[in-house]
């Protein structure tokens, strides 16, 4: 589903990744564990073709770096949920209204915007914030908004970079237990974080990255 | 698609909304500046239908020489009919001069004078489809060259007067309409973009969602069209209310009425929002 060909990605001052090859399959959880500034949200970048590689190929599901067209980044990312440390979310929209946006994009009917909606809401157990607005939700509660937010499309893969990065303990293992049950219903993760301890006993596949290098 | 069309829309009015005071300002000023527009372009419009009425009222008054007689005056008028710049002349006979003359002064000459000094002459109309070419004081000299002809008197001046400040009126409003016209483009276009800064953080999510560039465009150009909208009903108003002020002042000393066209302010009314749509298109493509 994700596979990285000899992928070269350089900063200016010599961050980035280099020659990094690798495969993941749909259904699969990785955390890629690593140092801040490691590569790990390049690498990230990469799959959602935020940037594209200088060298190699990165090919996620029928879409391949070398080919994609601008048109076609779109139709990739309404496939791929992203979720970031900063959640991202719309402080003038209502939660529902803010987890309703990929579906808008996708032209979907209202109803149906509307059912897909509060059945994330309830899956994720925060139908009670339906209403709020962001900046009146916890940190917690915002990220899993953004995960719902995600969801809401059906994506093949969830990227998250440093989803816990702004959280307590227990938030951070709520959202790492709601990436669980993402995951067991066949939605491959690919979560990056400096956190390893928050991670090295929940049974992951890991993928270190340290200077641009990438060993699994 | 209706879906998505009504989304955009939703986020093109939500969009007016969220920037109420810059939104405000913006709508207000392209109301009166275009209020300026569209009472200049009504009242040039005015303007423009007092020139033709004066136009058509082009009327010459041709005396002849005293020598001339009945045979020699159906002659010069046979004449003036074969020129293109007239439409038809009338012969005027000594009796009919006599006439005119005791309706303007109140008196007969044969009791004055015992005899009528009155020469023949001729009331001569303009073609009317030719007036707009038509130089009057040229037509007046070719007239005067035909034998039997002594004078030839014209409301020429005035009209000419009335003329020259309809051109100079003309080309003031262009000039000027134009420079409005262009500053709704730059005023639209900077409020959007000031909207685009204000919203980067929405940008970021729809192209994280997976929106195309048209998708995140499209809420901006409603926007500045939205704006322009209301702000052409706005100097709409202003201009009508102005022609009906204007027309209750002029009733009180005068039957002359403003004409205020539904038509030409229609025209005006999609112009500006036309440049609206430059305004926000200029900004999009520049600043997203």
């Amino acid at each position: 589903m994700i596979h990285f060909k000899k992928v070269l990605f350089e900063f200016n001052n010599g961050s980035g990744i280099k020659d990094t090859s690798f495969n993941i399959e749909s259904g699969e959880y990785v955390c890629i564990i690593g140092p801040t500034g490691a590569g790990k949200t390049t690498l990230l970048k990469l799959i959602y073709m935020d940037i594209f590689p200088q060298k190699g190929e990165v090919i996620v599901d029928k879409y391949n770096s070398k080919k994609i067209k601008n048109k076609e980044i779109a139709n990739l990312r309404r496939n791929v949920g992203m979720v970031f440390q900063n959640p991202q979310l719309l402080n003038d929209r209502s939660v529902f209204e803010n987890i309703s946006i990929p579906l808008h994009i996708q032209g979907l009917g209202l109803k149906y915007i509307k059912n897909q909606v509060n059945e994330v809401l309830s899956k994720l157990g925060i139908e009670d914030k339906k209403n709020h607005f962001p900046n009146q939700c916890s940190g917690g509660e915002q990220q899993i908004i953004s995960l719902a937010r995600e969801l809401v499309k059906n994506p093949i893969v969830i990227l998250a970079d440093e989803p816990t990065g702004n959280l307590d303990p227990a938030s951070s293992l709520k959202v790492l237990r709601m990436l669980e049950e993402i995951n067991n219903e066949g939605t491959a993760v690919l979560m990056a974080t400096h956190n390893f301890t928050l991670v090295e006993d929940r049974g992951y596949q890991f993928m270190q990255i340290k200077e641009g290098e990438v060993t699994l | 698609m209706i879906d998505r069309i009504l989304y955009l829309l939703s986020e093109g009015i939500r969009g007016l909304l969220r920037t109420k005071i810059t939104a405000i300002a913006t709508i207000i000023t392209i109301g009166i500046t275009s209020s300026f527009v569209m009472i200049s372009a009504q009242f040039g419009e005015n303007l423009s239908q007092f020139v033709d009425i004066v136009r058509n009222q082009y009327e010459l008054q041709i005396f002849f020489k005293e020598d001339v007689d009945e045979t020699k005056a159906l002659n010069i008028i046979s004449k003036l009919n074969e020129l293109e710049e007239i439409n038809s002349s009338r012969l005027i006979t000594k009796d009919e001069a006599a006439k005119i003359f005791e309706n303007e002064f109140g008196e007969n000459i044969f009791d004055i004078l015992n005899y009528n000094p009155l020469p023949y002459g001729s009331v001569v109309e303009i073609s009317p489809d030719k007036n707009n070419s038509i130089d009057v004081n040229l037509l007046s000299k070719k007239i005067l060259n035909i034998d039997g002809v002594d004078e030839v008197r014209f409301q020429g001046k005035l009209i000419s007067v009335i003329e020259r400040y309809y051109r100079f009126f003309f080309i003031f409003l262009t000039i000027t309409s134009s420079l409005i016209l262009f500053a709704t483009i730059i005023l639209i276009s900077n409020t959007i973009r000031l909207t685009i800064y204000a919203r980067k953080d929405l940008i970021k999510v729809l192209k994280l969602a997976g929106a195309t560039n048209n998708f995140i465009k499209v809420p901006f150009l409603l926007e500045g069209i939205f704006e322009g909208i209301l702000g052409s009903i706005i100097a709409s108003l202003i201009s009508f209310s102005t022609f009906e002020l204007v027309n209750y002042f002029l009733s009180n000393f005068s039957n002359y009425t403003l004409n205020w066209s539904f038509q030409l302010n229609l025209i005006l009314f999609f112009t500006i929002i036309f440049f609206s749509w430059i305004g926000s298109i200029r900004a999009v493509k520049k600043f997203l």
